[in-house]
């Protein structure tokens, strides 16, 4: 079901037109990756969302409502810059986090001591927050963010700071808040995290939307077809094939990206008599290789 | 309303807790101690020291009456002054002149005074000390003087001294001042400008002290990022309404803690406090509307300051748009001595009515003559309209400069914002 819906959202900071007439929908029970390179307009675009920044132009409906301050305490929202009352004691931080979402003061302390308790924090409660470190704050950032169970979940660089442990943790924390029904939003540079969890993505460059849809389909439709290749003898016979898009030589192996409507089959066909192979692997591209061909590879957009 | 209570009360408890509220806290009753018993003390140490006073009197009649009319007493009951007679001849005066001088320099005399033979037609008298600038001293060393030396004079011209003082008796004015609805009291300029100019300075100075704070404080959580945390929970609006009611409070209560210290102070040492109590007199009128020009002042430039402190990415950033602001509070001031001596005028109505002068202007008229009370409401109602106006203003510019870092907006971007939506 659907819970958030941009129209055709704009913002221009001076010159800069942070923001193009992007429109995205949101949906109960997905996790939706916000995806693009350094100065995309990722964080305006949410920002627009939490009603932090007006829109020039287009329309934000939440809960079936348009935007409005009211509804920010259904959101659950970690912002890109964190932001700390260092002299603060970690608990009493979260409880007046808490307090800002609305949450009644009667849950509010169990719930931070559940959160406490699920990040490790525990025994750090009564610490000032400037004396935690710096990943440990950003956990403290993160509970912030889940505290009062929001329904839709916007999260700006989650992973950043943690460590392989914690950034486990966190991913899943996101599926369970699938399982639950809620939404995320998930912005970030960690392809291989998002790969793993988003089930759509949004993909935006210089403010402008360069890719929509479900992750699988996506890898579908710009996954180029290739095959790793280790093998000893003349490589020019691999590159004369007629189905052959063309090549990569990495050094140990090579990379080979054959024409749409050809298999591995073929292409081992045609070269067994030829070369000693050692290895083969066929493969899907990556979240990683998408991103990374649309941004840099200019208008081979859908 | 729940967040804005919620965001009050941190702002409380952390300005309260802050190292540099108790220290203020603290330190302005040990100043308050300080200003009002530092004269008494003062006065003690120095009326604790005899002044030695030699004369060397050519005159032959001069010296008894001179040293009869210095009977003053110390504190303690000893003479104030130790006079006595240097005698000389007319050979050695030139070297017991020299030798009265190097006793001054030795510290072992204070003053040395010589009157020439002729003083009834010279009219000179030579003051030798190491400290001529002792007002009090030379003042009363010259009445003395002329006292006598007039008399003389008029005795010389077969004329009695006493009928002469009683018939030019000079007439002294006793100035009592008349307010409806308030005791007579006796006062003065002095006193009008003293107790006015206490009360405005308070006044101006808790409203920079308090402002201040809040812009600071909004700079710094601007630079710690904190900003948006709290967005994602409350609005701008509540965040600025949060800091500026919360920093109020913080206000109030170094306020009760002062004023209940200083009332403590008048009635337990009432004696010890003469500038105190002798200028200063607690009136509940007057009282109420020093609250309440506070609380508006307050509001008034604290919104103004949350304004500066949202456009500005640092404290020297600031000072350059606070200046002027400051000056809408320094003006009042130094018209005070004009307020003082025309509080009726149509000036000062017109200062006393402008939002920006009227908490100073305003509370100062009240506490020198009685406004008519359609003016005092009229201020009032100007102040609180400007104020809203200010607010709704204010948030504007607020929502847009809290998230702005980098450079300054100029005026017309301001006024860009201001438009938005
Ligand atoms: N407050 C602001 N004032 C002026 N320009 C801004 C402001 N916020 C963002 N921009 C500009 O808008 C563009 C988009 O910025 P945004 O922060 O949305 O990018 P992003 O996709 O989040 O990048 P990153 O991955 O680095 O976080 C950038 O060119 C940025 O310089
Ligand atoms: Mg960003």
């Amino acid at each position: 079901m659907e819970i958030l819906q941009a129209e055709n959202i704009s913002k221009s900071f001076g010159e800069v037109h942070a923001v193009k007439n992007v429109d995205f929908i949101i949906s109960k029970g997905k996790i939706y990756g916000l995806l693009g390179p350094n100065g995309a307009g990722k964080t305006t675009t949410i920002r627009m969302i939490m009603n932090i920044i007006v829109p020039d132009s287009g329309k934000i409906t939440l809960f079936g409502q348009t935007m409005n301050d009211r509804l920010k305490s259904r959101i659950g929202y970690l912002p890109e810059e964190r932001g700390i009352y260092p002299k603060m004691k970690l608990r009493d931080f979260l409880r007046f986090l808490g307090e800002l979402h609305d949450m009644p003061s009667a849950i509010i302390d169990s719930k931070v001591s559940y959160w406490l308790k699920r990040f490790d924090l525990t025994d750090a409660e009564f610490f000032k927050v400037q004396e935690l470190s710096k990943g440990n704050q950003q956990k403290v950032q993160l509970i912030g963010s889940f505290l009062h169970d929001p329904e839709l979940v916007i999260l700006d660089e989650p992973f950043s700071g943690l460590d392989p442990v914690n950034v486990n943790l966190v991913k899943e924390i996101i599926l369970e808040f699938k399982k639950q029904d809620k939404a995320i939003i998930l912005s970030t540079h960690m392809m291989d995290a998002a790969e793993k969890i988003c089930d759509h993505v949004y993909m935006i460059d210089k403010g402008v939307k360069v890719l929509d849809g479900e992750l699988d389909e996506i890898q579908q439709r710009y996954g180029h077809n290739a095959v790793q290749l280790e093998y000893k003898g003349n490589g020019d016979v691999v590159k004369d094939l007629p189905f052959v898009e063309k090549i990569n030589d990495f050094g140990n192996y090579i990379e080979v990206q054959l024409k749409d409507g050809h298999s591995v089959n073929e292409l081992l066909k045609a070269i067994v008599d030829r070369v000693e192979i050692f290895r083969v692997e066929s493969r899907k591209s990556t979240l990683n290789e998408i991103f990374i061909n649309l941004v840099t590879g200019g208008s081979n957009d859908a | 309303m729940r967040k804005i209570w919620s965001i009050i009360k941190r702002e409380y408890k952390e300005a309260v807790f802050k190292k540099s509220f108790i220290i203020i806290t603290l330190l302005m009753p040990v100043l308050m101690i300080a200003l009002s018993v530092l004269p008494t003390l003062l006065m003690m140490i120095e009326t604790k020291k005899q002044t030695t006073i030699h004369v060397m009197d050519q005159t032959e009649w001069l010296f008894e009456d001179f040293s009869n009319s210095l009977k003053d007493t110390l504190k303690n009951g000893i003479p104030k002054f130790v006079v006595s007679k240097v005698s000389f001849s007319e050979n050695d005066f030139e070297s017991v002149l020299a030798e009265e001088k190097s006793l001054i320099e030795q510290e072992k005399l204070a003053v040395l005074l010589v009157v020439p033979e002729d003083i009834d037609s010279v009219g000179v008298v030579q003051f030798y000390a190491r400290n001529v600038g002792d007002f009090d001293l030379t003042s009363r060393i010259k009445d003395t003087f002329s006292k006598l030396v007039s008399n003389h004079r008029l005795r010389e011209s077969g004329i009695q001294p006493e009928l002469i003082n009683k018939l030019i008796k000079p007439v002294k004015l006793k100035t009592i001042k008349v307010i409806k609805g308030r005791k007579e009291k006796e006062g003065g300029f002095l006193q009008e400008y003293f107790s006015t100019f206490i009360f405005i300075f308070i006044i101006y100075l808790t409203i920079i002290l308090y402002a201040t704070a809040i812009m600071r404080s909004i700079i710094q959580e601007k630079t710690s990022r904190i900003v948006e945390t709290i967005l994602s929970g409350a609005n701008s609006f509540q965040f600025m309404a949060g800091k500026i009611l919360g920093q109020g409070a913080v206000g109030f209560t170094q306020y009760i803690i002062w004023v209940v210290f200083g009332i403590t102070l008048l009635f337990a040492g009432g004696s010890f406090l003469p500038v105190s109590s002798r200028y200063f007199s607690f009136n509940p009128i007057i009282f109420f509307y020093f609250v309440v020009f506070f609380i508006l002042g307050y509001f008034l430039f604290s919104t103004i300051y949350a304004a500066i402190g949202a456009i500005t990415n640092s404290e020297q950033e600031a000072q350059s748009l606070v200046t002027p602001v400051v000056l809408l509070l320094v003006i009042p001031l130094m018209l005070i001595g004009f307020i003082v001596k025309n509080p009726d005028s149509t000036v000062t109505t017109v200062f006393s009515l402008i939002p920006f002068f009227s908490p100073i202007v305003m509370f100062a008229r009240i506490n020198l003559a009685n406004p008519p009370i359609l003016e005092v409401l009229l201020s009032i109602v100007l102040l609180i309209i400007t104020i809203i106006g200010l607010i709704w203003l204010v948030a504007k510019i607020f929502r847009v400069g809290i998230l702005m870092y980098g450079k300054r907006p100029t005026l017309p971007e301001l006024v860009k914002w201001i438009k938005y939506h």
